[in-house]
């Protein structure tokens, strides 16, 4: 919450530098997304795991309570940048496109991020003994 | 047909699933994926979790940040670039003076370069303040007064 308050006040003061030829929620994306590392370098780890992150997942209907659970937990010991990867793409929605132009990198790098943050992933629910990973 | 590492197969079929075609053709993920029974139960699994991960619901905050925004946005950005522009200003002042005072010393021939001093001062303040002196304002404003 205080990264998101921060970036706004950050984006005002830098509102004479935007780039109107692009969409402004990829800029902004970007000032949130400094702002997010710049709070959390100062905290330290202790603050970090009781902080809001740890609320990512709401109930979903044809969604296992107990599924929801462990993959909440799964994704919370994921490193930060495969946790945002997957929050955009899974829960946001959002395209490779989409992906590449918010974290400014190449389609590309997208799909391999995307890829090995999904591997780890699935290594993690394993290791909680998730078993709703066995096939369509 | 080239041959395709397993590796690659994967992380294309992968990205096929969701929507983005890459180098590799789906003739030649499917050839892959027939031939090597670990890359498809890999395949298999990591769709089984993207299908899970796309059924779930993103938490939604509800506060209200407004409140704390709106506190920080008055002292925000009037005072750092009104302050910014005037150093800016008093800088580049300071140097066509000092300019102008080299130039009358008498009995000094000072090269065509020199005389374009003034002109490259001019042009790195306004781009140091990344203001275009040619474009018209279109939305003038009075001191301290926001147009809505």
């Amino acid at each position: 919450m205080d990264a998101v308050q921060e970036a706004f006040i950050d984006c005002f003061q830098a509102l004479d530098r935007v780039d109107l030829t692009r969409r402004f929620y990829s800029w902004f994306y970007v000032i949130l997304r400094n702002r997010c590392y710049k709070l959390a370098s100062r905290r330290n780890k202790r603050e970090m795991s009781n902080s809001d992150e740890t609320e990512i997942l709401a109930p979903a209907a044809n969604v296992q309570p107990e599924e929801t659970m462990l993959l909440e937990q799964a994704m919370l010991e994921l490193p930060a940048e495969d946790r945002e990867l997957i929050t955009l793409r899974h829960l946001d929605g959002l395209s490779y496109q989409e992906l590449a132009e918010r974290l400014q990198v190449p389609q590309g790098t997208i799909m391999s991020r995307l890829h090995h943050a999904r591997k780890r992933l699935r290594d993690k629910l394993t290791r909680h003994s998730f078993t709703g990973l066995s096939g369509d | 047909m080239t041959r395709v590492d397993c590796e690659s197969a994967c992380r294309s079929a992968m990205a096929r699933k969701d929507g983005y075609v890459s180098d590799l053709s789906a003739d030649q993920i499917e050839a892959h994926l027939a031939d090597c029974s670990d890359c498809r139960g890999e395949v298999r699994q990591l769709r089984a979790l993207a299908n899970l991960l796309d059924r779930q619901k993103r938490r939604q905050r509800t506060e209200n940040i407004w409140e704390h925004v709106e506190q920080h946005l008055p002292d925000a950005l009037p005072a750092r670039s009104t302050s910014r522009v005037w150093r800016a200003f008093v800088v580049l002042g300071l140097l066509l003076l000092g300019y102008r005072l080299v130039e009358m010393i008498p009995d000094r021939h000072l090269g065509l370069l020199f005389k374009l001093v003034p002109i490259l001062l001019v042009i790195a303040a306004f781009s140091y303040l990344r203001e275009n002196p040619f474009k018209i304002n279109s939305e003038l404003t009075l001191e301290g007064r926001v147009t809505k």
